[in-house]
């Protein structure tokens, strides 16, 4: 930008520099959350090297992908849910529509969690399911669970957003199955894939080994682009990687990474880029660092097209980022629950004023448990509050040009793509899974912040300041243990039902194509979506894949 | 007791992604100068074999996502099986304080909130190890 020192500009400098004199040696020196400076005032003086000429909706996309902000469609409302069978999570889909829940254009937008038995591929009567069968989110393995899910709802305004573990393939070919029993064509099919295979750089959990779990992510990629073309194949769970701990500038570098990971694989395996690129899509956190958080977004933006371009990305809405918002579960405290009604409103105002595409915002009792009908509305309407009466939707980009966001949008895209270069000089991202240095590098950020928590250096509220020695006994929600039992019934009474030398053949094809893709002279999916059409289920489509492609502990 | 480095086995469940809260209780209580060995399970059977083999003072689980209650209904009776009735049991994360007494009736000696000092649950255990019972 170019600026010229007027001498009207230098006399308020002057009279600035005199009214401070007697105490701005003794003001504390402060940072952001991910240790970059801050002043206490900037000036058009900080933006003397920043590029100020954009526009929203134009390369690079700093000030938001679309022209004119939210003022055509405001973002989605993707509340996560899910709970027991899918009996109870429909009545919850239901529940949320009627309290206003939309997506753009008022289509439906169904964000819904599956249980850590499913995400980690086992059914409801293994036992190791015992006590999270239902709980943390829906137990869906069955033809029939699925069919539940999808009943009655038009499948080109509804979009199934499918919080997966490692059962993301299978989910979509139940899904897939369950759309042809319908009668419908898959091209109608909207909704997201997670396909986040990338996040064992984190989460400690079994898992593919790294060179398998990338065929797997790109075979999902692959059939969705030639059978569901409207499919979000592939998101990148950069939520993962703050919640593990990283602070926003390694969560802006290791994200990034991830998804330049996802579009090496796909140009390894043949994709062209504007045929992939432009349908992946992010899934970021949000803190109560309202600034810091804003300037994450617009930096994101901006990088992410630059990538994509690089990478040979052509159509302009293929470099478009988009991104859904989960706003932080780590800083919300067990402690004065109530307290984070204001930490949610504050990370919902930064994912807003950021320009995000959809949010989902936690409820104020997850430090507790699964939210209650109450929390999780309340959620809902602290969206719908900003939404509708703060104002805050009117202006794209509201908070472009101020000198503070701007400078630090520009030094934490200065940042993150010196941590970003360094690794992809070391391999990249997939080189990072295998020799556990992002790892390492987010736990060790995640250990600074809690030391520094635990002196007091980073206040929390009711945690470090103004502590009370009072129990809330807050009761939260509770999924009936029984809820188990109704599962394990569901599963033998759909098992009872079909004919099972079709799935033990199905399922000895579906061994065949795990093979086949191991040798790069076949897709698994196909095979998956005929098991499913047979009657497999998530559990048993899970064990040829985990016998074939290896069950990889990171620790 | 005081003499020996104390040892705690830290169980999760090896199906649970969300590792933050327990590599940190960890990380502190190596800290306070204690022996951690990380330990994953599949079934809580598995919890009380893997104390018996380390041969450990203190059983820690953390908890993230739900089947606190399941735990402890196993767990417990599992050790005294074992003979392990003088091993401390505590744990941590995701349970409703209203949850804390029920799970003192089960046998579980100490439940700790999420985000505390780990110097906190770390003074607990120096105080209490070798004391407890599971009668």
């Amino acid at each position: 930008m170019k600026f010229e020192l007027s001498d009207k500009f230098e006399a308020a400098k002057e009279t600035w520099a005199a009214r401070r004199a007697r105490y701005a040696d003794r003001l504390r020196p402060a940072k952001t959350l991910s240790g970059l400076p801050v002043k206490t005032v900037y000036t058009p003086e900080d933006l003397a090297d920043s590029d100020l000429e954009e526009m929203p909706g134009a390369y690079p996309f700093t000030r938001g992908l679309h022209p004119d902000g939210y003022a055509l469609t405001p973002w989605m409302q993707q509340m996560v849910f899910g709970y027991g069978t899918i009996e109870e999570t429909r009545q919850k889909m239901e529940k949320m529509v009627a309290e206003g829940m939309e997506g753009y254009f008022g289509h439906k937008v169904f964000n819904t969690v599956y249980d850590i038995p499913c995400m980690y591929g086992i059914d409801a009567d293994h036992p190791e399911a015992k006590g999270n069968i239902g709980q943390c989110g829906v137990h869906m393995s069955t033809g029939d669970d699925y069919d539940e899910l999808i009943r009655g709802w038009d499948l080109e305004t509804t979009n199934f957003s499918m919080i997966t573990g490692d059962n993301c393939l299978p989910a979509l070919a139940l899904l897939a199955a369950a759309v042809e029993r319908r009668g419908e064509p898959l091209h109608k099919l909207h909704g997201n894939s997670m396909n986040w295979y990338p996040r064992i750089a984190v989460q400690d959990i079994p898992s593919w080994e790294p060179k398998w779990g990338y065929a797997l992510m790109i075979d999902l990629i692959k059939w969705a682009k030639d059978n569901a073309p409207a499919w979000n194949p592939a998101n990148i769970f950069m939520y993962g990687l703050s919640e593990a701990g990283a602070t926003p500038v390694q969560e802006l570098a290791y994200g990034l990474s991830w998804g330049k990971s996802i579009i090496d694989a796909g140009l390894e395996a043949g994709l062209a880029p504007d045929d992939f690129i432009g349908r992946l899509s992010f899934q970021i956190g949000c803190t109560v660092n309202l600034f810091e958080e804003v300037a994450k977004f617009r930096a994101h933006r901006r990088m992410w097209a630059k990538i994509c371009k690089e990478a040979g990305v052509t159509k302009p809405s293929n470099m478009h980022a988009r991104v859904h918002v989960h706003t932080s579960g780590y800083v919300l405290t067990q402690q004065q629950l109530m307290n984070n009604n204001a930490r949610i409103t504050l990370q919902a105002l930064a994912a807003v004023l950021g320009g995000v595409q959809s949010i989902h915002t936690c409820s104020y009792d997850e430090a507790v448990g699964v939210p209650t009908e109450e929390s999780h509305r309340t959620a809902l309407r602290t969206q719908q509050i900003l939404m509708l009466e703060s104002g805050v939707r009117d202006v794209a980009d509201p908070l472009g040009g101020s000198y503070y966001v701007e400078k630090l949008t520009d030094e934490m895209e200065a940042a993150a793509w010196e941590i970003y270069e360094e690794l992809e000089a070391s391999g990249g991202y997939r080189r990072g899974i295998e020799t556990g240095e992002i790892k390492r590098n987010i736990d060790n950020a995640s250990y600074e912040m809690k030391k520094r928590i635990n002196s007091g250096d980073l206040p929390v509220v009711g945690v470090n300041r103004y502590v009370s020695d009072q129990l809330e006994n807050y009761e939260p929600f509770r999924i009936d243990e029984a809820i188990e039992d109704k599962a394990r019934a569901r599963l033998e009474a759909y098992r009872a039902k079909r004919d099972q030398a079709a799935v033990d053949e199905a399922l000895d094809k579906v061994r065949e194509a795990c093979q086949a893709l191991k040798d790069g002279t076949g897709p698994l999916m196909p095979a998956l979506v005929e098991a499913a059409r047979k009657g497999a289920t998530n559990g048993e489509m899970m064990v040829p894949m985990r016998e074939a492609f290896g069950w990889y502990v990171s620790e | 007791m005081s003499q020996e480095r104390i040892k705690v086995l830290l169980a999760k469940k090896k199906i649970d992604v969300h590792g933050r809260g327990t590599k940190l209780i960890a990380r502190e209580l190596r800290d306070a100068g204690m022996e951690v060995v990380y330990f994953r399970f599949g079934v809580v059977e598995e919890i009380a074999e893997a104390a018996l083999q380390e041969d450990v003072d203190v059983v820690a689980v953390s908890i993230m996502t739900s089947g606190q209650m399941q735990v402890a209904r196993e767990l417990i009776p599992a050790l005294k099986e074992r003979g392990m009735t003088d091993v401390l049991v505590i744990m941590g994360g995701i349970i409703p304080e209203v949850d804390f007494e029920p799970l003192r009736e089960l046998g579980v000696h100490r439940c700790f909130p999420p985000g505390l000092p780990g110097g906190v649950v770390a003074d607990y255990i120096r105080e209490n190890v070798g004391t407890a019972t599971l009668a």
